[in-house]
């Protein structure tokens, strides 16, 4: 068949299939509305693949560019359209949550346990060496920064009895959102550079926490320096392991792709990446929210600190081993 | 899944699509992402400015939701534009390009999601150096993130419309064509009412083999065989 009579034969059909991409191609103000288009809805993916089988007949044939080109562009609406992607919903989010993120980690108990190996070591490990030898922390950290951490927890200052005005809370919580996700989600993207990134993160972050609690503790600050971390440490600490876990995954697979292309092996560790890191950046802002309105609060007793600190460490650990066992919508 | 013909100049990615379709995404490079990354920080930078205005008169509660809105701005105006406004920022559409799903579907949630964290490797060491090194050295222009995420940024392509070649002499090629000789002589066809007399004739002049003619006799001969090609007796 020459290349007129093709058009000729088709040319109505593709006019109308271009009609109803215009008046009914924005899937969501079409919900509302009624169908102005000749074309019924139900009808579009049949009327897609035939236009399909047409380009395919058009370039097989040696049709012109031009009319080449303007099925492609009209196909390729079609295929936006039948291919995009689902709106999200709030219960997905929920389940993605409570049961698919502690499934996640579990699924990489090596990559967890050696991230918390890189981070707690280095801390648990500065923090007893401060005890005996005090004096190192001035080959870590600058005198500024000592001064600066030294009066921020400073038992005698009466400001920590009163606790932080609200606008000062507020204006943590923002800073503890844009500063300590961040840094979750870096910790992440980094472990693309063959895990070296998350390794470094990790002892770094372990590095420096144990410093800054093994001084304070070591010249007699401890008393409000872990009534204020108490609160938000389950969630943050456990978040920036996680991150770095999942970074140390993509840059396992990167290494070592086992009997996959390493790229294939990259997308996979991606996807299961990015979303253990998508529930560590929801346990940040709860660290968050718990950091600027519960542990800036110096005026609640010790107690009671601790308590709801175990309670929330139990919570954490509960949900994260527990979570997603045994229910009935196992993925 | 994607057929890659080594004699191809283009950097198209072909893919092909549950229908048995050959679809091709022309991959943009590494210079007009970065212009339209350029925009897209300018398009943050003023919502900032303009929020930091008024919530500067706030106090700390301002300025709290001055370091969400910050927080917001970086991380998930990207992936919330990408995966909900047909993979396009407002960069991304001013310089008519599109992130699509290396199988030429529309670019997910998670793809979004996963492109746009590992923006933080690409940055690396500074400028999107290592981003630029990966795009190109990559067939079809992807960064890190990209590759990671299975995704790909194409050209939008212009609005194709078809028209018909005009209607003169009919003339029936002396040899038989095969079928992309066939196209590219109905191509001249259509496209060169377009061109000005002299691409025309230089056009022509390239197929002198076939329509043993040169200048404008050869013109009208390819207008001739365009015609036969269309099925016009």
């Amino acid at each position: 068949m020459r290349q007129e009579q093709f058009v000729a034969r088709h040319q109505a059909e593709w006019q109308a299939f271009e009609h109803w991409l215009q008046v009914r191609g924005d899937a969501r103000k079409a919900r509302g509305e009624r169908n102005a288009s000749a074309v019924a809805d139900e009808e579009i993916p049949a009327r897609y693949r035939r236009l399909c089988q047409q380009l395919a007949l058009a370039r097989r044939r040696g049709y012109s560019p031009s009319l080449t080109d303007h099925l492609q562009l009209l196909m390729q609406q079609g295929h936006n359209l039948l291919y995009r992607t689902p709106a999200p919903r709030w219960r997905r989010a929920a389940r993605f949550l409570l049961a698919d993120f502690p499934r996640l980690v579990r699924s990489e108990p090596g990559c967890m346990w050696a991230a918390l190996l890189l981070f707690a070591l280095p801390l648990v490990g500065m923090f007893v060496l401060l005890q005996y030898r005090p004096e190192l922390i001035h080959s870590l950290m600058e005198p500024g920064q000592i001064a600066q951490m030294e009066q921020m927890y400073d038992p005698a200052d009466p400001r920590h009895k009163l606790g932080r005005a609200s606008g000062g809370d507020w204006q943590m919580f923002g800073h503890y959102i844009m500063n300590n996700i961040s840094i979750g989600l870096r910790t992440f993207a980094s472990g693309l550079l063959a895990g070296v990134g998350a390794i470094l993160v990790l002892i770094f972050n372990g590095v420096v926490i144990g410093a800054v609690f093994g001084h304070l503790q070591q010249i007699g600050y401890g008393d409000p320096l872990w009534r204020f971390v108490a609160g938000h440490a389950p969630f943050e600490l456990t978040a920036i392991v996680l991150c770095g876990g999942a970074g140390l995954h993509l840059g396992l697979n990167l290494i070592a792709p086992g009997r996959r292309r390493r790229i294939d092996a990259l997308v996979v560790a991606g996807r299961k990446g990015a979303r253990i890191c998508l529930g560590a950046a929801a346990m940040l802002l709860v660290a968050a929210f718990i950091e600027a309105f519960w542990s800036s609060t110096q005026s609640i007793p010790a107690g009671i600190k601790y308590g709801v600190s175990a309670a929330l460490w139990t919570l954490v650990l509960a949900w994260l081993w527990r979570g997603g066992r045994g229910g009935g919508d196992a993925a | 899944m994607a057929a890659a013909d080594p004699i191809r100049l283009d950097t198209y990615r072909e893919v092909i699509t549950p229908e048995g379709v050959v679809l091709q995404l022309p991959a943009a490079g590494a210079m007009p992402r970065a212009v339209a990354w350029v925009i897209d920080l300018a398009v943050r930078l003023t919502v900032l400015l303009l929020m930091g205005i008024p919530l500067g008169l706030l106090g700390g509660v301002g300025q709290g939701i001055y370091a969400v809105g910050m927080f917001l701005l970086f991380w998930a105006y990207p992936i919330v534009l990408e995966a909900s406004w047909n993979g396009q920022t407002v960069g991304k559409r001013a310089l008519g390009l599109r992130v699509v799903s290396a199988d030429g579907a529309p670019v997910g949630w998670l793809a979004a999601v996963i492109r746009n964290l590992l923006r933080a490797v690409d940055m690396l060491p500074v400028g999107y150096a290592a981003g630029l090194v990966a795009s190109l050295i990559d067939p079809h222009g992807r960064r890190l993130g990209d590759m990671v995420a299975g995704t790909l940024v194409v050209h939008v392509p212009p609005r194709a419309e078809h028209r018909a070649a005009p209607l003169n002499a009919v003339y029936a090629p002396p040899l038989p064509l095969r079928p992309d000789e066939q196209g590219a002589v109905v191509a001249f066809g259509e496209r060169a009412p377009r061109l000005t007399p002299a691409r025309q004739i230089e056009l022509a002049d390239i197929a002198a083999p076939l329509t043993q003619a040169q200048g404008q006799p050869g013109v009208l001969r390819l207008y001739g065989m365009a015609n036969w090609l269309l099925g016009r007796r």
